[in-house]
């Protein structure tokens, strides 16, 4: 195994951290204080602000947000999430944690790979709770009439905003549509840390119920008993832990200073990329420029126009070193999800999971690189090779 | 900020864990990869155990145990109601009911096998036989009745690595079919969040690998090395990751672990020591569990809940900081699991207990000084 093992040269993402976060992260750990404090209160602060949004209580990671953004929307067994397919399977395995059921909904079309609202309406039962919402590759799902659909049908609506930090539709951050917003900081994303996540809420119930259960449910906290603000506790739920620690909080404190100059950088490079990527034939890029400059520009998806060909043009890129992913195999074709949940049919997130490439994407990617990229592609698509293993 | 004289433990980062994790952020890679392996196979080493797999928590830990003991809707685990609130948690996450059990004393508060026989039934499926403070539980009379009944061991260490269990060394987290440790910030090998699940079990092992990922059939890192990107999903899984700056800092940090943990038992055996003639304090255990301990609290006995509250109003009037663990059926959340009998020995241990000060870099003088408020406290 170990033989055929190649890092490529030009991975799918690559992380530059900055002198200013190490020391962030040093301070941290010389202070000695390691768990929920002071850095992580500071951080949420700062967050809450840049959304616009009333709380944003940081999770250990989006699925746990996601977790938490459930509950908090009432969601227990017997009752349904719709969720799309076509994406990562924690926002719809959130939903089988509560003992509910993800109902998948059809994505609009490959170039707006996000969820319909008019299938998710179709959708709707006595026993629908919630949507869950995908702003995919950062760019904005249909967040407003999306809303309108849920409030008229008296269901939460959540936001996965794992692709999406500083994203924002008619001039509003998403995240703050529904319910809740889920944000990921997990190692490859757009604000990453390694693990972690963050909820998002203007509404004082969700978030006071996400911050005791991120805790065990726990009337205190550590830092309050050594601050000597309590001195014992009770637990008056059933909670988990949930918790980012300090010195995550200080590395994401410290990369919010410059996180909306590294989306533009991203911006800039997506422009690039699609200007580049019009003139391969074979292939189409979801989205349009149009929404480049209010997307979080988290990855450079492109469709193949041909079924059928996805693992073979993945392999010739990987022979001339350059990685490609797959966003997103759909969560309904797994086999953990077929067996509990048969007989799902979605012709467009299946087609769009069987011919989807996501393509080598990060702000200080350079043009050269891009080039190659973008070059190496269309030799890829337009040469046919034989069936890939 | 608090301005405790001396605050109820401590934790040091030297410059060698500060490079440790500096190095690993400076490499860009964050998520499980070559580090968490690192990690994992020392504190194989280190515990005995033949897999070590890192997770997100101490409370992650049980639930992946908990999965991967096969325990579901309908069964029964027994668990001691003198425990932190996630030995029981982690039971009703799978969907099956804590039943609690009492400590065999409040001054040998670990849980009780004769309690937990007796609390045996067709349901029971497992025993989370949690080693408290770092003291050891009768790990050989709980794998008896396991091996008896045909139950799971599910070993809480969360609050106990590098205890060990018998005259030979041979460490907790090795005896039963899973071990669940934490190295939440306060704990003697500390990242901030974290936490590992043990066992020799390869098929329990490789459970709890897929479970703690979202059951994907590859991580990122197998990508990123060239592996296929295509993977499946074959169960419902979780994030309770690690990461890989947590893990540089874990295993910078175990290098020091042994040394560590025999500062901790010194200064029990000064604390023991200065505290064995002071009337109105009883201590707790005898040498061979002192011995054996790896010693996360150092908690004594006071007569009764009212001296015990007084006494930690006087320690916290001198600058002591002082803790008590509360016993799970006193929480509103846990009332319903109380037994008719009840919890005689937890409620006795949880109204009497209170820890004192202890940390790996407590000096004889910090003991002194918490001896002597100790000693006016009791005095008063």
């Amino acid at each position: 195994m170990a033989s055929t093992e190649t890092f490529p040269e030009l991975p799918l993402f690559d992380l530059e951290l900055q002198p200013e976060d190490l020391e962030a992260v040093a301070e941290t750990l010389r202070s000695g204080w390691l768990t929920l404090g002071p850095r992580t209160a500071a951080f949420e602060e700062v967050f809450a602000e840049h959304l616009g949004a009333r709380h944003a209580i940081a999770v250990s990671s989006c699925t746990a947000a996601l977790h938490l953004a459930y509950l908090a929307a009432g969601v227990g067994p017997g009752d349904e999430v719709i969720v799309p397919s076509y994406t990562f399977a924690a926002t719809a395995a959130a939903v089988i944690y509560c003992g509910a059921t993800p109902v998948f909904g059809e994505i609009v079309s490959r170039e707006i790979p996000s969820l319909d609202p008019e299938d998710v309406e179709r959708r709707i039962t006595p026993r629908t709770k919630a949507v869950c919402i995908v702003h995919f590759a950062g760019y904005a799902a249909q967040a407003d009439r999306m809303k309108e659909l849920c409030d008229r049908h008296g269901i939460a609506l959540i936001e996965d905003v794992a692709h999406a930090p500083s994203a924002t539709l008619h001039g509003r951050k998403l995240g703050t549509w529904g319910l809740a917003g889920a944000f990921s900081f997990f190692s490859n994303k757009v604000l990453s840390v390694g693990e972690g996540g963050l909820l998002c809420t203007d509404s004082d119930e969700v978030a006071a119920l996400a911050r005791s259960l991120r805790s065990h449910a726990m009337t205190s906290g550590t830092w309050d008993r050594h601050s000597g603000r309590t001195d014992t506790y009770d637990v008056v739920g059933l909670g988990y832990n949930y918790r980012l620690d300090e010195p995550r909080s200080a590395l994401l404190l410290s990369r919010m200073g410059r996180i909306e100059r590294e989306i533009e950088r991203r911006r800039e490079l997506t422009l690039r990329y699609r200007s580049l990527l019009a003139d391969v034939e074979g292939i189409t890029v979801p989205f349009t420029d149009e929404e480049v400059p209010t997307s979080s520009c988290y990855v450079m998806p492109i469709m193949l126009a041909e079924d059928g060909r996805q693992a073979e043009v993945s392999s010739a890129l990987r022979e001339r070193g350059i990685q490609t992913s797959i966003f997103y195999p759909s969560i309904h074709r797994f086999t953990a999800y077929r067996e509990r949940f048969p007989g799902v049919t979605l012709p467009i997130t299946e087609l769009a999971s069987r011919t989807e490439l996501t393509l080598p994407f990060y702000p200080h990617m350079s043009f050269a690189d891009q080039d190659r990229v973008v070059t190496a592609l269309d030799e890829a698509v337009r040469t046919r090779g034989g069936p890939a293993a | 900020m608090s301005d405790w004289k001396i605050a109820l433990t401590d934790v040091e980062v030297p410059e060698e864990d500060v490079q440790a994790v500096l190095e690993c952020l400076k490499s860009g890679w964050l998520t499980m990869g070559p580090r968490i392996n690192a990690f994992e196979q020392a504190l194989a080493g280190f515990t005995g155990a033949p897999h070590a797999m890192t997770v997100s928590s101490g409370t992650a830990a049980l639930h992946l145990a908990c999965l991967a003991a096969g325990i579901g809707p309908g069964d029964e685990v027994l668990v001691p109601a003198f425990t932190f609130v996630a030995s029981a948690a982690a039971v009703r996450y799978v969907g099956a009911t804590p039943v609690l059990c009492d400590v065999i004393s409040p001054s040998d508060f670990n849980i009780d096998p004769e309690d937990a026989a007796r609390r045996i039934t067709p349901r029971t499926r497992a025993i989370i036989g949690v080693h408290f403070c770092g003291y050891p539980a009768q790990a050989a009379a709980l794998r008896a009745l396991c091996d008896e009944h045909g139950l799971t061991l599910i070993e809480d260490c969360a609050q106990a690595i590098g205890a060990t269990i018998d005259e030979d060394g041979r460490q907790v987290g090795t005896i039963g079919e899973l071990g669940a440790f934490s190295f939440f910030s306060k704990k003697q090998l500390c990242v901030g969040e974290g936490g590992m699940v043990t066992t020799a079990d390869d098929a329990l092992a490789t459970r709890v690998r897929l479970l703690r990922s979202h059951a994907l059939t590859s991580s990122t890192w197998d990508r990123h090395r060239g592996h296929d990107p295509a993977y499946d999903i074959v169960d419902v899984g979780f994030n309770y990751r690690m990461d890989e700056p947590r893990a540089a800092l874990g295993l910078s940090r175990l290098g020091r672990l042994s040394d560590s943990l025999a500062k901790r038992r010194e200064s029990v055996r000064a604390y023991r020591e200065r505290l064995a003639e002071v009337p109105g304090v009883e201590l707790c255990f005898d040498e061979t569990a002192v011995e054996r301990s790896s010693h996360f609290a150092f908690p004594i006995l006071l007569a009764d809940r009212e001296r015990r509250d007084r006494f930690r109003d006087d320690l916290k009037a001198a600058g002591v900081q002082t803790t008590w663990y509360p016993a799970l059926h006193t929480f509103t959340d846990y009332r319903s699991y109380v037994p008719a009998d009840g919890l005689p020995g937890a409620t006795e241990v949880a109204a009497r207990h209170c820890a004192l000060p202890l940390s790996s870099s407590m000096r004889i003088d910090d003991v002194d000084l918490v001896v002597t408020a100790v000693r006016k406290a009791v005095a008063a």
